[in-house]
């Protein structure tokens, strides 16, 4: 596999300051406090709202929906110093990242004039509904099934893990509207599904933290407009693949943890401890290339090249590296994880121990990403 | 071995099995605690366990103690059975009576002594905020002391630890001692060690739940038809986590005897560094096999991971005990493969 190697304008390099002045200046209003795994599990509809006025959701998106058609690689700075600064935006994240770029490439005229302006303006989020109780890694087998009525869609089943759900205002919906056949893959369909419609209940699912981050979400003959069918009817396998791309390959595959080490290597220079900074430079050094890889993933995927393979890589690396850094911090420093803890390594630490488990898992585990990757080697 | 043992590991364990629910667990999280199973063990005079006879105990030794201590990790009984029968073994060492009022222990930083009073700070000490004694160590010039305070009067900032056990900070700020009998640095050792081996112990047993939890998980649950014990990828972790919870079985039970025989020199510290790696290694892929469902605050895994990640950053810690090996190594002449080998010779209780 070989990925294009990215570097860095002036004007890139110019709005990466922007953005990080307009995080410390809000860090110093107190609007928010940083912390780790900030994407999933730092909800604030209000900060997303500030980040719209900035222009800064939906940046890559044409004029004509309120984007601002920058390019892919000035997101993926956005997106790096939000998540190196651990800022709260995880309410408009997935129609960001995911639902935008699917309606871009797959949605009517209706339903990118309908819902893009909205989500530019950080009024409208979106949630996942792709798992199901028994359809984790088997996404295939979703049983959540559709039967055609006038005008529409009649919906039944249950989809869960359903991140922010309760924040969002609908859920791009993985959904079967043809009976299960031979084929596991055909006659799938993608839905968007009003989450604060008739029929729906979002029922929240405490993290091992105690918090709630994601949800049940029932569907009990819900109706749901032929307008908010997305794409080809029975397309829905092939769509959901391509979307998986961005999700696997960002930023967010890497980052999740950086504000600890961040700050760990801060103390570290304080203290003049040399050893402990030489372990942590390993932890830089991995940093450093597999930043290298996401970006050229990224620039490929403007360029709309395939990039499934790749992301798989990404994410199975990437995830293992951010889960990697609190167990290599605890040991070059006296420090005690506690959530509730005034020190600010403290503090990181317990979030990075206490969401680690998470970061292989959401978005396809790390054995299912092997099984792609294999298999991806093989066909070269 | 003691002959006891069986039988208290047998009463014990049916107490914990049969009171100690999932949402018992849970209850730590709103600042409950299982009072009731705690009761029931007093009743049972459990907290008399490696108490010599004369003082009223039930007689018994470390090893009997550890071999609970496993239990507590194995079904994360919310009660604080660690804590007061070690803060009470503590004393009998220095032969001090027990008390039978609750109470905990911290060792790991000396107060200062001033005549009868005691000045200092000691962070996330165990269950502080139910004690009403505390079991520490204090200095006086180049003297130790392990003394003992009440903690009512004690200045308490209570918080938790990764798991939601109870642990605070405790102020002492010209505080009387109650007691204080001078310990030698060999002691002071010995007592480390002691305190070392119950958070060993401990961990042990949450490792070997979240391992079975995993296994049981792994025939339940199926993927693509089949079974998810029967991908490779998932053989994998199991294998791994086989391995790890095996190896620290064998390790716990070798330190508790050794402890028990008074010869043990640096096994203690092996076991403690050895462990890190185990329970990173288990709760990794104990969460790995488990997916979604088993990071969701519903499922039981994480009361056992969760102390497994807290447990290891308490007391004296893998970073403590291989600094110590490190010393060692550079003091003494002693040659690495007669270091592991010869144990025989050593005492350290003498
Ligand atoms: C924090 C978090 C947020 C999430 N957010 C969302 C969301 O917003 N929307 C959404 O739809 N989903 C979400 N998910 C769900 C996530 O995508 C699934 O958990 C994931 O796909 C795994 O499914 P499962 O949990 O059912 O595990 P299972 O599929 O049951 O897997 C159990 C174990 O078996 C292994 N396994 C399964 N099949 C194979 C195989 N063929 N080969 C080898 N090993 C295999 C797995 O790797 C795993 O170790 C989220 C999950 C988490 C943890």
């Amino acid at each position: 596999m070989n990925l294009p190697n990215v570097q860095f304008t002036e004007e890139q390099k110019q709005f990466r300051q922007e953005v990080r002045s307009f995080l410390k200046q809000h860090i110093e209003k107190g609007t928010f406090e940083t912390r780790c795994d900030s994407w999933l599990s730092g909800s604030d509809p209000s900060f997303s709202k500030l980040v719209a006025e900035q222009g800064w959701i939906g940046m890559t998106w044409p004029k004509q929906y309120g984007g601002s058609e920058r390019s892919t690689i000035d997101r993926y700075i956005l997106t790096e110093e939000f998540l190196a600064y651990g800022a709260p935006v995880a309410a408009h994240w997935f129609a960001d990242r995911q639902t935008g770029p699917l309606l871009l490439r797959f949605g009517t005229d209706y339903q990118k004039e309908f819902f893009l302006p909205k989500i530019v303006k950080g009024e409208c989020f979106f949630a996942i509904g792709l798992s199901e109780p028994n359809s984790g890694s088997d996404l295939a087998s979703v049983a959540t099934r559709a039967e055609k009525v006038e005008g529409g869609w009649i919906v039944n089943g249950a989809k869960t893990w359903s991140s922010n759900a309760h924040d969002a205002h609908y859920m791009v919906t993985l959904i079967r509207t043809e009976p299960l056949g031979e084929k596991k893959h055909e006659g799938l369909s993608q839905f968007i599904i009003d989450l604060k419609g008739e029929g729906v209940t979002i029922a929240p699912i405490r993290y091992l933290t105690g918090e709630p981050h994601f949800n049940d979400v029932y569907l009990d003959n819900v109706f749901v407009p032929d307008e908010m069918v997305v794409g080809t009817l029975g397309n829905g396998w092939k769509q959901g693949l391509a979307e998986l791309a961005f999700e696997r390959s960002g930023p967010e595959r890497i980052l999740s943890t950086f504000p600890l080490l961040n700050e760990v290597i801060e103390q570290l220079k304080i203290k003049r401890d040399l050893a402990g900074l030489e372990e942590a430079t390993k932890l830089v050094a991995e940093l450093w290339s597999l930043r290298n890889l996401s970006i050229g993933v990224a620039k490929v995927l403007e360029e709309g090249g395939e990039v499934a393979v790749p992301a798989a890589l990404v994410k199975s690396i990437g995830t293992k590296f951010e889960q990697k850094i609190p167990e290599i911090i605890r040991l070059l420093l006296d420090v005690y994880p506690n959530l509730q803890s005034d020190n600010r390594v403290e503090r990181y630490l317990a979030e990075s121990i206490l969401h680690a488990p998470g970061f292989t898992i959401r978005g396809g585990t790390s054995e299912v990403l092997y099984g792609i990757l294999a298999k991806g080697v093989i066909a070269q | 071995m003691s002959e006891i043992k069986e039988m208290v590991v047998e009463v014990v364990e049916k107490i914990f099995k049969d009171k100690v629910e999932k949402e018992t667990v849970d209850l730590l999280e709103e600042n409950k605690w299982a009072e009731d199973i705690w009761q029931l063990l007093l009743e049972n005079e459990l907290h008399h366990v490696a108490v010599s006879e004369e003082d009223g105990g039930a007689g018994g030794d470390i090893e009997d103690l550890l071999a609970l201590y496993e239990l507590v990790g194995k079904y994360a009984a919310p009660v604080p059975y660690v804590e007061h029968t070690l803060a009470n073994f503590l004393l009998q060492q220095v032969e001090l009576k027990g008390y039978e009022q609750l109470t905990t222990y911290s060792i790991t930083t000396p107060l200062q002594l001033k005549g009868d009073a005691l000045f200092g700070t000691l962070k996330h000490v165990g269950w502080a905020q139910y004690a009403k004694k505390l079991v520490t160590m204090a200095q006086e010039g180049s003297q130790q002391f392990i003394v003992v305070a009440d903690l009512q009067d004690a200045q308490l900032k209570n918080s938790t630890n990764l798991a939601a056990e109870p642990r605070s900070e405790v102020v002492f700020e010209n505080l009387k001692a109650l007691q204080k009998v001078p310990v030698s640095e060999k002691q002071y050792d010995v007592f480390k060690k002691f305190v070392t081996a119950a958070s060993v112990s401990k961990m042990g047993g949450a490792l070997t739940t979240a391992f079975q939890l995993s296994v049981q998980f792994s025939k339940e649950r199926e993927q693509f038809g089949r079974p998810i014990h029967r991908f490779q990828l998932v053989q994998q972790h199991l294998a791994s986590m086989a391995g790890e919870q095996t190896l620290m079985t064998v390790a716990v039970n070798n330190i508790r005897t050794l402890l028990a025989a008074g010869r043990e020199e640096r096994e203690v510290a092996y076991a403690r560094l050895r462990m890190d790696d185990a329970s990173r290694t288990v709760a990794t892929s104990a969460h790995q096999v488990h997916a979604a469902i088993g990071v969701t605050h519903e499922h039981r895994l994480h009361q056992y991971t969760r102390r497994l990640w807290a447990w290891r950053d308490e007391e004296f810690t893998a970073r403590y005990w291989k600094k110590q090996l490190a010393q060692q190594l550079l003091e003494t002449k002693i040659d690495l493969w007669e270091s592991i080998t010869d144990q025989a010779e050593t005492h350290v209780h003498a």
